[in-house]
């Protein structure tokens, strides 16, 4: 690090320390060999060889670097330390970092491939070796591919820890059957984005920062939490504020300079209200705003009479934004107008080094989050913080994929399990839906693959997930790529175990800070093997048991599935140097390595290794840095392309159907901004879309511009005196992963309490003390928490941490015992009611840890009383729940769950039924980012009757105002369970 | 010089457990132990409110208790100021534990021998930092050399100002914290627990409750109790040997010759009493089939070893003694009871020295303990003579020196015990674990202590010396045995009942 010189100037803190008298990772030229003591013989000084192997952790997405410590003698991985050499990581890591080493060791992982033996969920399973697998998958795979039906195969992927490769095997299967968890996740962080500039994701530049709002817990989660919270310290030590805007206490919001605990769903008020100060008191920034913004089309649409004149846009928009005055702002979200205003000024000041970031939080929670992104980026918009050294560039610019070798064409279907013409806009896959679909008899999924994915238990709706899965008439196949067991695991045909992050290859790369990086994630023993002199064929060899990797299984499979290659699959599965021969899948790497990274054989060369050599030895390479203001890159304009339209956008004469971008359009490459041709964004006029005219096109011209639209669980649609209150069930832990960390034990004894946040004065009214436990009746359902008083989140508001609640149904299998609680389940037609025979409790197994498991809370299963809240627009599920707390009754035990499925399937119908369905020509909107984007052809709209009823829908009008739709999805406690019982015993005692 | 330190900068801790985490990896630490953890503190009222993170661990004393305090010299400090250990020195004695001020040790379950925070010792000796300092994402730990004008530690603790948990424990810590709370590092701030992201455990609620602060802790840990039963049972036995061996003086001065009372009986009480004594102290240790490295290693500032020796020169001349009696050797008998008041005192004493060396207990500072622990000795010695002068025909003038001793040792025990229990206290400490002696936590169990231990003997004495049968002193005798145990069980328990981190 930089920094002056201690020699005759005395600089400020939290700079690191710059001296060197001791090390904090052994040099990298002693990696190879490297003799560490003996922490556990210490003080005696017993000396251990060992192999140091970069790699990378699969726990969170921020893909940081991690360094394995291989015994040179077993080749067991000793320990897990950061890498130095990771440029987004720098050698940190969070808890999740070294907790890799209890993933590895656990007792409880699966080592083999298990095949059902019985009914599926019933529980029995039996061994079977991976030949089996691979074929009876790939005939499978065979017979859909050769019947032209690739859709029959959908690969539904949690967690994917790559770049690339995924996308990859899709395409050379023709098929378009990418889901993800996207939309229970991002997509309403994203769709906010998108809209803006076409590319879906932030890049906030923390470290050079003079500001940074925050909506949602950057230092504890977020996206990438340790390579920001390192930059948004950094920032903070070097004289920035910090700002965050959240209804609950957060680790972030503790360290803030303000904590603004808005009204959950009202965010979006209070940034219009700042964007109102910026405007009013002239604090924005005149020239980036007219240069960069697509305000001509906004005010063409704003005030049609007008003259298109900058002055005149500032008049509409002034005008339009009128109504977000900071005391209307305070009415909504209940911070002090003078509050807003501070910051507002605050922003102004900082700016262009005013960096924002929203992910899931507000975005996630609400009705209508997507608009949330959207006010938050117009704040960076008009201050001109966009691509500037301390603000916030649109992720593309610091994130990079290499291409790999022998890039198949892109696929020419369109799935609408995945994508249903209800939700044109929707910016990822509509996964929530997945279940419902399948009840509703739209199709049938032959071929299910289902990779670290556990919807059961993470996304809501569960219990509608459990009656599709286990279905085998709805679901024909299903196998589970996990490296450990999950409550979906158990529904599943086939378990098969997937390496942890250090014991398979991938390569990603992500935006955490103004720079380009690839790292590279490897099993660290097969390397270690490999280093010295031992042949590997497949990394399951080297692997505990015989945990694969994904990477092989998917050649494997692909080429099993068209062996003598008549269906064209197995060209893409051939090695680039044996032809004709199966690739290795160091073989896609090395290609990789050599041909599409820039610099990285020049970098390589210069140390005497090869591509592949450097990036084992390293784990990461950085392939620019400070790549700001890359919108005004000059462009030179080719030849036949002409200036069109409102935003002169360079634009050539035709659109290459059988390529379309991930985002943007082929065929829109730049705009002429004063006289001079430059890149601009990833949109269709290449400017920032402060009007979108896709949404107004697609049925949505209410919100076209970033606007406020009340969520599903406004206050004025809740009644403290019925019980009623905001559930705020998302937010994340600094120490936990989704269900993905319930097999560290570290971790686990960190956190494994699960209380319902209330204020003191929601508890009195409630009839609650800390400790004692409550019902939390949802639309669908109901749960049994403990309350915990406290002074850290907002009155009205409850919360309930996302990560507990695991649970098992047999004592030995299915669910791994550091985290799950032992369930009784009931079902009856309609209904189910889990109760918890007993909690996390000591058992014996080989690591003598197991049996000192000290606490015994498992936490609350809350997700699964949940109905799906697809949002019409982004289609993100809405997570914030209206929810009604009353005391446990008497016979309400701790963590009981009750879920109603005919319940579920009506609250469906009924967020389904406010969409508007795609009614034209197209599907949806060709330049939105979409994953494994196929060719323009399957975009066509099958003008079917479908179609003729949404367009004949759309066409009469009178469908509700945006703005209203709040109160359609509203639903009240009382109707649906009844009024609270006027004396409601409170289950005192309930403490544990 | 080197003197190598920490600094906890807690304007950067962002409470996300890494340390905890890498910790534990490094050293393979035991799940419900720590040697480095993160308290969750919250203070203040919605919205002004905060979450502060406290992470905790050995402060690399340069005056370290434990160090001192460790009977075998398993704990250590090194050139560069580091405090290690040695797991294979470690008899599982738990001084160490009552002797930190700051509950930085803890038993390995799977060693069962002290351990705590070493600096990964192991690798600054490779020239590397601490695990928890490296994997920090935020850089809030940072260690160094406190004497190097050049190095990063000094320029923040010149530069910054910084505070040490328990400055007034005169342990002159190695670990700073820039910008905390006061409640994140006092531990006495606190009102009350509550689980938000983990259950406290039940030994931690139990010590939380008692405090009467105003912020509120979130996430703890365990830091049970080191010493409990077999230790207060080892107050009584070794009391009653101890008594024994001082009274058997008086009852000889008084004339007593030929009564076995005065002889035979003291000497086998003592020896009867150090030998259970043994039993006990050996039974508390974690490793008790390490005793012997109490003789073999001994470390000299220790009272623990000091005080097996005092055990073992009791033992020799309550052995002779009791041969002499026995076999009526009349003139080696006088002359060793002489020998048998300083040893009995020093035997019944210097545990008041080794609980004074428990600097994490201020409770056990008191000045009256020397007092404390020889008059309950005398008390314990002349109830259990008391009850053994029911069997044995003696003197009355024997008698009547019993009841004078059990009533005077027995109202001056009960005034002592009063002091100590409601006299002013010099720390917030020592107030605390006072009033969870007399008023919270151990309230019944006290006083039913020093109504049996005291009230009730003194007054069985004074009966018996103003005519009452020798059942009434020998009942009084038997009560004050077990008052004594009752009380020295709620003392010693509440000296180990507020928290220290």
């Amino acid at each position: 690090m930089g920094g002056i010189n201690r020699k005759g100037a005395r600089r400020p803190t939290g700079y690191g320390p710059q001296d060197t008298r001791f090390d904090s990772y052994p040099p990298h030229d002693q990696w190879d060999s490297w003799t560490g003591l003996d922490a556990q013989a210490w003080p005696r000084r017993v000396e251990r060889e060992y192999m140091i192997v970069p790699t990378v952790c699969f726990n969170c997405e921020a893909a940081c670097g991690l360094t394995a410590y291989v015994d040179k003698e077993t080749f067991e991985v000793h320990k897990l330390e950061g890498n130095p050499h990771h440029p987004g990581s720098r050698g940190r890591n969070c808890a999740k970092g070294p907790a890799t080493i209890n993933q590895i060791k656990d007792p409880e992982r699966i080592l083999h491939p298990l095949r059902r033996k019985g009914p599926r969920g019933g529980g029995g399973w039996e061994r079977v070796s991976w030949d089996h697998v691979l074929d009876a998958f790939a005939e499978k795979l065979h017979d859909a591919f050769a019947a032209d039906r690739p859709n029959d195969v959908m690969y539904f992927v949690g967690r994917p820890g790559e770049d690339g490769f995924a996308d990859r095997f899709l395409e050379t299967w023709n098929c378009d059957g990418h889901n993800s968890h996207t939309n229970v996740c991002s997509s309403g962080g994203r769709a906010g984005f998108g809209f803006w500039s076409g590319t879906d994701r932030p890049s906030p530049d923390y470290a050079n920062t003079k500001f940074a709002l925050l909506i949602s817990s950057h230092l504890e989660a977020g996206h990438y939490f340790n390579p920001h919270a390192q930059r948004i310290m950094e920032g903070k030590h070097r004289g920035a504020k910090i700002a965050v805007m959240d209804p609950r206490l957060s680790n972030t919001a503790s360290m803030a300079d303000y904590w603004l605990p808005t009204w959950p769903g009202t965010e979006a008020a209070a940034l219009l209200a700042i964007a109102k100060i910026l405007l009013d008191e002239e604090l924005y920034d005149k020239d980036f705003v007219r240069r960069w913004v697509n305000w001509r089309t906004y005010l063409q649409q704003a005030d049609p009479a007008a003259e298109l004149t900058f002055g005149n846009f500032i008049l509409a928009l002034r005008k339009e934004y009128e109504q977000y005055t900071p005391g209307f702002a305070e009415a909504e979200t209940g911070i002090p107008a003078q509050t807003l205003v501070q910051v507002a000024h605050e922003i102004a000041e900082a700016s262009p080094a005013f960096s924002s970031h929203i992910w899931r939080a507000a975005a996630a929670g609400n009705l209508h989050g997507w608009l949330a992104t959207r006010a938050v980026m117009l704040l960076n918009v008009l201050t001109g913080s966009v691509g500037s050294p301390g603000g916030t560039s649109p992720n593309a610019w610091n994130k990079f994929i290499p291409a790999p070798w022998r890039k198949p064409a892109a696929n020419t279907q369109w799935n609408e399990r995945n994508w249903p013409r209800e939700y044109p806009l929707a910016h990822n896959e509509m996964s929530i839906l997945y279940p419902h679909l399948l009840h509703d008899g739209r199709f049938e999924q032959p071929v299910l693959l289902t990779r670290v994915l556990n919807p059961i238990w993470t996304y809501p709706d569960g219990y509608s997930w459990i009656r599709a899965l286990r279905d085998e008439r709805k679901v024909h196949l299903h196998g589970a790529l996990t490296p450990t067991w999950s409550e979906t695991a158990w529904w599943s045909d086939y378990v098969l175990p997937m390496g942890h992050g250090p014991e398979r290859h991938d390569t990603h790369s992500y935006e955490t800070y103004s720079g380009k990086w690839l790292g590279f994630r490897q099993p660290v023993q097969r390397v270690a093997m490999e280093k010295m002199g031992k042949h590997v064929e497949f990394t399951h060899e080297a692997n505990p048991g015989e945990v694969w990797e994904e990477g092989e299984f998917w050649i494997e499979l692909s080429w099993r599935a068209d062996p003598d290659g008549s269906l064209g699959i197995r060209q893409y599965y051939e090695s680039p140097y044996r032809p004709g021969e199966k690739i290795r899948l160091e073989e896609y790497y090395r290609w990789m390595f050599e041909n599409t990274v820039p610099g990285l054989p020049e970098k390589a060369q210069a140390e005497g290794l090869t591509p592949l050599e450097y990036m084992r030895s390293y784990g990461a390479v950085e392939i620019s840095r400070d790549d700001y203001a890359q919108h005004e890159e000059e462009v030179v304009a080719p030849e036949g392309a002409a200036v069109e339209g409102l935003e002169d956008t360079l634009t050539l004469p035709e659109l290459d159907p059988t390529h379309l971008p991930l985002t943007g359009r082929g065929d829109r490459i730049a705009t002429l901004v004063d006289g001079v041709l430059r890149r601009g964004f990833n949109t269709p006029s290449r400017k920032l879309e402060l009007f979108q005219p896709d949404l107004a096109g697609w049925g949505w011209p209410e919100v076209a511009t970033p606007t406020y639209a009340r969520s599903h669980v406004h206050h004025s649609l809740i009644s403290h005196e019925r019980g009623e209150y905001a559930l705020m069930p998302t937010y994340r832990l600094p120490t936990m992963i989704h269900s993905r960390s319930g097999n560290a034990k570290f971790l686990n004894e960190l956190s494994h309490a699960h209380p319902l946040l209330m204020c003191p004065q929601d508890a009195e009214r409630i009839g609650v003390e800390d400790g004692d436990l409550a019902r939390v009746e949802t639309e669908i359902g109901w749960f049994v928490i403990k309350a915990m008083v406290t002074e850290g989140i907002r009155p009205g508001v409850v919360a309930a941490s996302h990560h507990m609640g695991r649970w098992r149904l047999q004592e030995t299998e299915g669910m791994e015992r550091w985290s799950s609680a032992l369930v009784t389940m009931d079902e009856d037609d309609e209904t189910v009611l889990f109760r918890q025979v007993h909690g996390v409790q000591p058992w014996q197994s080989e690591d003598p840890s197991s049996q000192r498991v000290w606490w015994n809370d498992a936490g609350v299963h809350q997700n699964i009383t949940f109905p799906v809240h697809p949002d019409p627009i982004s289609g993100m599920h809405c997570w914030h729940q209206k929810v009604r707390v009353t005391p446990a009754r008497p016979d309400d035990r701790y963590a009981d769950i009750f879920v109603d499925f005919g319940k579920a399937r009506s609250v469906y119908r009924k967020w389904l039924d406010i969409a508007r369905p795609a009614s034209g020509d197209l599907r949806r909107p060709i330049w939105l980012f979409r994953p494994v984007k196929p060719v323009l052809d399957a975009y066509a709209l099958p003008q079917d009757a479908r179609t003729e009823e949404a367009r004949a829908r759309a066409q009469a009008g009178g469908l509700p105002d945006p703005r209203e739709l709040h109160k359609i999805v509203d639903w009240s406690p009382d109707e649906v369970w009844g009024p609270v019982a006027p004396v409601a015993v409170a289950a005192r005692g309930g403490r544990r | 010089m080197t003197r190598i330190g920490f600094v906890l900068d807690q304007r950067s801790c962002i409470g996300c457990h890494a340390c905890t985490v890498a910790c534990k990896q490094e050293h393979d630490v035991e799940l419900g132990v720590f040697r480095t953890w993160v308290k969750y503190v919250e203070t203040g009222t919605f919205p002004d409110v905060r979450r502060n993170f406290s992470v905790m661990r050995c402060n690399h004393c340069t005056d370290a208790p434990c160090v001192s305090i460790c009977p075998t010299q398993a704990l250590y400090k090194r050139a560069d100021g580091v405090v290690d250990f040695d797991r294979d020195r470690c008899i599982g004695c738990k001084a160490c534990m009552n002797a930190c001020p700051y509950d930085a040790l803890y038993i390995d379950p799977k060693t069962h021998t002290a351990a705590k925070c070493n600096f990964c010792a192991h690798r600054l000796d490779q020239g590397l930092k601490p695990s928890c300092e490296i994997v920090c994402p935020t850089q809030a730990i940072t260690s160094g050399d406190l004497d190097d004008p050049d190095s990063e530690i000094t320029r923040l603790v010149d530069t910054v100002p910084s505070k040490v948990r328990a400055p007034e424990q005169g342990t002159n810590p190695k670990v700073f914290y820039l910008g905390a709370h006061d409640a994140a590092l006092d531990p006495l701030a606190i009102a009350e627990g509550r689980e938000y992201i983990s259950q406290i455990p039940e030994s931690q609620k139990i010590k939380l409750q008692a405090l009467d602060g105003t912020a509120t802790v979130v996430s703890d840990i365990a830091h049970p109790a080191p010493w409990g039963w077999k230790v207060s049972s080892y107050f009584l036995s070794k009391g009653i040997a101890a008594g024994a061996m001082m009274l058997a003086v008086l009852l000889l001065v008084v004339g007593a010759g030929g009564s076995e009372l005065a002889d035979v009986v003291p000497g086998l009480l003592a020896l009867a009493g150090i030998g259970v004594t043994g039993i006990f102290l050996v039974w508390d240790l974690k490793r008790p089939e390490r005793f012997y490295l109490l003789f073999t290693k001994p470390h000299w500032t220790s009272w623990l070893a000091i005080g097996a020796q005092v055990i073992n020169v009791a033992a020799i001349v309550a052995a002779v003694f009791t041969v002499a009696a026995l076999f009526d050797i009349d003139g080696l008998r006088d002359a060793l009871r002489w020998a048998m008041v300083p040893a009995g005192a020093a035997l019944a004493g210097y545990t008041a020295f080794l609980f004074n060396q428990c600097e994490g207990r201020d409770l056990w500072q008191s000045p009256l303990l020397l007092g404390h622990t020889v008059l309950n000795a005398l008390v314990a010695g002349a109830g259990a003579l008391a009850i053994a002068a029911l069997a044995i025909d003696s003197p009355a003038n024997v008698e009547t020196a019993l009841g004078w001793s059990l009533t005077i040792a027995a109202a001056s025990s009960g005034l002592i015990a009063t002091f100590d229990a409601y006299g002013r206290h010099p720390t917030a400490q020592a107030e605390r674990a006072a009033k969870n002696l007399r008023r919270d936590l151990y309230a019944a169990q006290f006083r039913a202590g020093v109504v049996l231990g005291a009230l009730l003997p003194a007054a069985a004495g004074a009966a018996f010396l103003a005519g009452a049968p020798i059942g009434v002193l020998a009942a009084g005798g038997a009560i004050a045995l077990v008052g004594l145990w009752l009380y020295e069980d709620a003392w010693i328990r509440a000296g180990q009942s507020v928290p220290l981190s």
